[in-house]
């Protein structure tokens, strides 16, 4: 089994180059291969160094990582790191072939899970929270936050290159936990983000009957106040959930109705 | 108030280099919110550029580029929610829903890029064959920069080439058709959270957006910042009484099979 190729071995600093070049993982993104060019191209350097200028292996690795492929880009490195600790012990092609094929959904699911829907909303929220007054603060901080996040791709990287194959049970088991409590997180901010964000109300002129009758808006208030907010928000969850709708025809929806609202002076 | 040439062109800059992230996602500088302040900047508002990308980074905060998808371009919208706001003086709310229409015409453009490049892939394929890292590099590098390029150049017929029929096409609107596209910027960002619900919410964790919500609506915050927390907090002892489940229930396995064994 033992090859008698002779193989480079790979430093930390070229994992650090690796996931620097692997900014590029979404470059020339298309429909049929998807991500494949660039997750390809962010590993050719560190693989040449592995195997030298060999033509042969070059091709066969190329191809192979040439396939389909579709992941979190954050989180792509710690894939890369694994498929070329395999490929610097010489692992067979196969498996690794195998592995990247059969990792790279559930790590695409983690990575959404983290970076969409737990980074993005709290650091979109902060931020315009900040940003609503004005103050470029709000601006500012969601460019650090993201560059932190940039910066953990090479986190991601080591820790993928350094794992090897072995833990990669250990590390599908705990994804289900961490989705989990991403999920707890980003269900409660969006909570939270219902109230201050979403505006909706009825014109404080649009009263039941006629002259001092009470206002339609503080009958919702007194049942609970953010109540048509929340029931938007859930009206729009059921039209994709259960209905399929397509976006497009939903915010159409919405410009349409506050144009009615406003044309009947109800809001 | 009248957008320059030197300004157009700076526009398109800006929109350039957003651009090469949005290929990338990478900095996240196709958010809205970073678009539109590099915009306000461009334009000399910056105040506006930031209130602009608040309102427009919340709309598109559930349109994700998740699974190859794509959505209304949030690049275009963060520049677009800005330009239109500054060409015909309307409040950011109102900017937002007359941006979509450009949303869209980048999406389209994306979803253009997306199939054309089917073909670099194929290229790809070719270089492989050949083990020719050179020429691979070389092609994916291109396809990314030309995209960006062609972004960049919409965003330049968008805010300078088009202000004058835009702002004509605003100033005709009557007031109550005004109002309503703010009516609606303000729903709009429920969409967005309405989409993130479709892919995080599940009947395990629906209690959570109820306990976000009251606490947003009754205690006074400055942002969101405290509920993160108390997130944290939360999922971090949910996620301690799992492992401790589903450690039990192992352990139960395991020595029933035990059991059996021994029994045979």
């Amino acid at each position: 089994m033992e090859s008698n190729v002779k193989r480079g071995k790979l430093t930390k600093q070229d994992i650090t180059k690796m996931s620097l070049l692997s900014s590029l993982e979404q470059a020339s993104f298309s429909f049929e291969r998807m991500q494949a060019p660039g997750f390809t191209l962010s590993m050719l350097p560190a693989f040449k160094k592995i195997y030298g200028e060999s033509k042969e292996d070059l091709s066969e690795f190329m191809k192979y990582n040439m396939e389909f492929i579709n992941t979190e880009p954050h989180m792509a490195t710690f894939l890369m790191g694994l498929i070329l600790s395999m490929e610097e012990s010489g692992e067979d092609r196969k498996l690794i072939e195998g592995i990247r094929n059969g990792l790279f959904g559930p790590f695409a699911g983690l990575g959404d899970a983290i970076f969409w829907f737990t980074v993005l909303p709290i650091s979109a929220a902060i931020c315009c929270s900040l940003a609503q007054d004005g103050s470029v603060l709000g601006p500012l901080l969601y460019i650090a936050i993201w560059l932190v996040a940039a910066i953990s791709r090479i986190w991601f990287g080591q820790f993928g290159y350094k794992i090897g194959v072995k833990a990669v049970s250990t590390i599908s088991e705990s994804t289900k936990y961490i989705t989990k409590a991403a999920g707890i997180l980003g269900v409660m901010v969006v909570g939270g983000l219902i109230p201050s964000y979403i505006s909706f109300a009825f014109s404080e002129s649009l009263k039941f009957g006629m002259g001092d009758g009470t206002t339609v808006q503080s009958v919702f208030d007194n049942i609970l106040p953010n109540i048509l907010p929340l029931g938007i928000v859930f009206l729009i969850y059921w039209l994709f959930k259960k209905k399929n709708a397509n976006v497009l025809v939903i915010i159409i929806g919405i410009i349409l109705f506050g144009i009615l609202m406003s044309f009947l002076g109800w809001m | 108030m009248e957008i320059t040439l030197i300004q157009g062109l700076l526009l398109m800059l800006v929109g350039f280099i957003c651009a090469l992230d949005a290929g990338l996602e990478v900095l996240y500088w196709f958010r809205p919110m970073v678009v539109s302040f590099f915009a306000g900047i461009v334009l000399g508002d910056v105040t506006l550029g930031v209130a602009c990308g608040a309102v427009a980074e919340l709309s598109y905060l559930g349109l994700l580029t998740v699974g190859g998808t794509v959505p209304p371009d949030p690049l275009m919208a963060g520049m677009m929610t800005t330009v239109i706001a500054y060409t015909t003086g309307q409040d950011a709310k109102t900017a937002l829903g007359l941006s979509l229409p450009f949303a869209l015409l980048a999406q389209w453009l994306g979803i253009f890029f997306n199939t054309v490049y089917v073909g670099i892939a194929h290229k790809c394929d070719d270089y492989a064959e050949k083990g020719d890292t050179q020429g691979f590099t070389r092609l994916v590098i291109t396809g990314w920069l030309v995209k960006a390029l062609t972004v960049a150049v919409l965003v330049f017929l968008c805010s300078y080439a088009m202000q004058g029929p835009i702002q004509s096409f605003v100033n005709a609107f009557p007031i109550w058709l005004i109002h309503g596209f703010e009516v609606a910027g303000g729903i709009l960002p429920a969409v967005g959270l309405g989409l993130l619900l479709m892919v995080t919410l599940n009947k395990d964790n629906a209690p959570y957006l109820f306990l976000g919500l009251i606490m947003a609506t009754f205690l006074d915050m400055p942002n969101v910042l405290p509920i993160a927390i108390v997130g944290v907090s939360l999922a971090y002892i949910n996620y301690m009484h799992e492992k401790k489940v589903d450690e039990a229930s192992a352990k139960i396995t395991v020595s029933d099979f035990g059991g059996d064994s021994d029994g045979i």
